[in-house]
């Protein structure tokens, strides 16, 4: 026998299948993985929507709690709660309710919180790209004002807060504390800047005539850019600190 | 020792799932037996780590899971398939084992070849690209077995896994269980007594949420002389050690 005869051919299809097989991550996947030091997480992120009945009732349950926000003006209480209820409404939806393969994830090294806080991130940022777009197409419509306050008075400063709670979960691997500090963000958030109003304060002087004002309102801009100046500082932090198994 | 459990109770309620269970296990095919409610599920997540115990002491692969550090890397080593796995439609084969691949935290560059490795073992190679949705009962067991051995874990949970399966896939399932048990340990939960015969080394059998027997299946299949209920020697063994233990109970 020779070399040749000892082909292991059952190792050798392996090889050739993982090659057929493997899917190539894109680069947005690739970068998320990076920011948030796991594939895994990334992976999670990027197939939040293709769950598509907890991606639909999640969907329905923020933008209904963004709706209740919004004729809620006025009452800090309504505002404080609601990221709780959508969040648990979340939860329920990528949780032990509707997620088929919930159990097996709770085996995961990967903390199913962190998966959870994750899942957030993608259902508020998904529906505020969305709301973004919806405002931009009914711009000078009647529709434009409800659309561009739920979405700057609700969507955007919640996909601010979850990101700001991710960030700071990966960079010290502890989704409580990350809930902590996007808990502690939308506080400072609704009584710093909206204790009259919320964050919608300025939302609600929206208009499809009157869009820049408001995108140069200080009032709103400045604590979102805060927030995402700490998820900004955090991502490098989490970038720099070399993790077994990035992408 | 990989599996070291220490006077474990596990209640929900009022109702003690599990009561007093002391267990060790080492390396080879474990098979848990008993009747629908005897606790055998509720003892497997709590070694999946998804239940705590509610008391008593759980060591697994040498550490102890309350530690959320000791958590995470049994967990890297554990592969676990649970009773009633939902599957995620959309994806295909091998995306939904990348996906817990991942999840596992196995070093990316190794997850294509794993995942290979994986699905061709629970022969579904012809299947790998095919989405979920289109799979087959049986099909769909073979993916979350295929999942659950893909990091090549060392300890390997195994609820009803041939569920499903038919009987050629099942003569194939315990031949790949006998397989990893060479370098693992595997526990495999079930209420089919023939797989335990064929498969397993050593086999607890459970009721009430105690652990009733423990043995060689000859063993247990030695429990069975003069018992007639049962097809097979193996079942009526079962079956006698459960009508004594149910006795033992009730009096």
């Amino acid at each position: 026998m020779n070399d040749r005869d000892d082909v292991d051919l059952s190792r050798v299809w392996v090889n050739v299948a993982a090659e057929v097989w493997r899917r190539q991550p894109g680069r947005l996947e690739r970068a998320t993985a990076r920011l948030l030091r796991s594939p895994g997480l990334a992976r999670a992120l990027l197939t939040t929507p293709s769950l598509l009945l907890p991606w639909l009732i999640a969907s329905a349950v923020v933008l209904a709690v963004g709706a209740l926000t919004q004729v809620s003006a006025g009452q800090p209480l309504v505002w404080l709660l609601a990221p709780a209820v959508a969040t648990v409404g979340i939860a329920y939806c990528y949780g032990p309710g509707l997620d088929p393969a919930w159990e097996l994830s709770c085996t995961m090294p990967v903390s199913d919180r962190l998966v959870l806080l994750t899942r957030a991130v993608a259902v508020f940022a998904v529906n505020a790209a969305l709301g973004l777009i919806a405002s931009a197409a009914t711009l000078g419509t009647h529709a434009s004002t409800g659309t561009a306050q739920l979405t700057f008075g609700w969507l955007l400063p919640m996909t601010a807060a979850c990101a700001l709670a991710l960030a700071v979960a990966v960079g010290v691997r502890s989704p409580f504390v990350g809930a902590g500090a996007g808990v502690g963000a939308w506080v400072v958030l609704v009584l710093g800047y909206g204790a009259d109003h919320g964050p919608t304060a300025a939302g609600n002087r929206l208009s499809a005539a009157a869009l820049a004002p408001v995108v140069a309102d200080a009032n709103l801009y400045l604590p979102c850019l805060v927030v995402a100046a700490c998820c900004a500082v955090i991502a490098l932090f989490a970038v720099r600190r070399p993790q077994r198994g990035l992408l | 020792m990989n599996i070291e459990l220490t006077d474990v109770t596990r209640t929900f309620g009022r109702n003690r799932a599990v009561d007093g269970v002391t267990l060790e296990v080492g390396p080879g095919v474990f098979g848990l037996l008993g009747p629908n409610g005897a606790g055998k599920t509720s003892l497997l997540r709590m070694l999946a780590t998804v239940l705590p115990p509610s008391s008593g002491t759980v060591r697994l692969l040498g550490r102890d899971p309350a530690g959320a550090a000791a958590k995470t890397e049994i967990r890297r080593r554990l592969g676990y398939l649970p009773q009633n796995l939902g599957y995620y439609p959309s994806f295909t084969v091998a995306e939904f084992v990348e996906y817990f691949a991942l999840l596992k935290e196995m070093p990316s560059g190794q997850v294509p070849k794993a995942v290979a490795a994986a699905i061709e073992r629970v022969d579904l190679g012809s299947k790998a690209r095919s989405r979920l949705r289109t799979l087959s009962g049986g099909m769909l067991r073979r993916v979350g077995i295929a999942q659950a051995i893909v990091n090549d874990p060392e300890l390997l949970l195994f609820d009803e896994p041939t569920a499903g399966l038919d009987p050629e896939q099942r003569v194939g399932f315990r031949a790949l269980m006998r397989d990893l048990g060479q370098q693992a340990t595997v526990v495999v939960s079930t209420h089919l007594v023939e797989d335990v015969g064929a498969a397993c080394s050593e086999v607890a059998l459970m009721a009430d949420g105690r652990v009733v027997f423990r043995g060689a299946p000859e063993e247990l299949t030695a429990q069975g002389a003069g018992h007639e209920v049962g097809d097979s020697p193996l079942e009526r063994g079962y079956s006698a050690v459960l009508a004594a233990s149910r006795k033992r109970v009730a009096a």
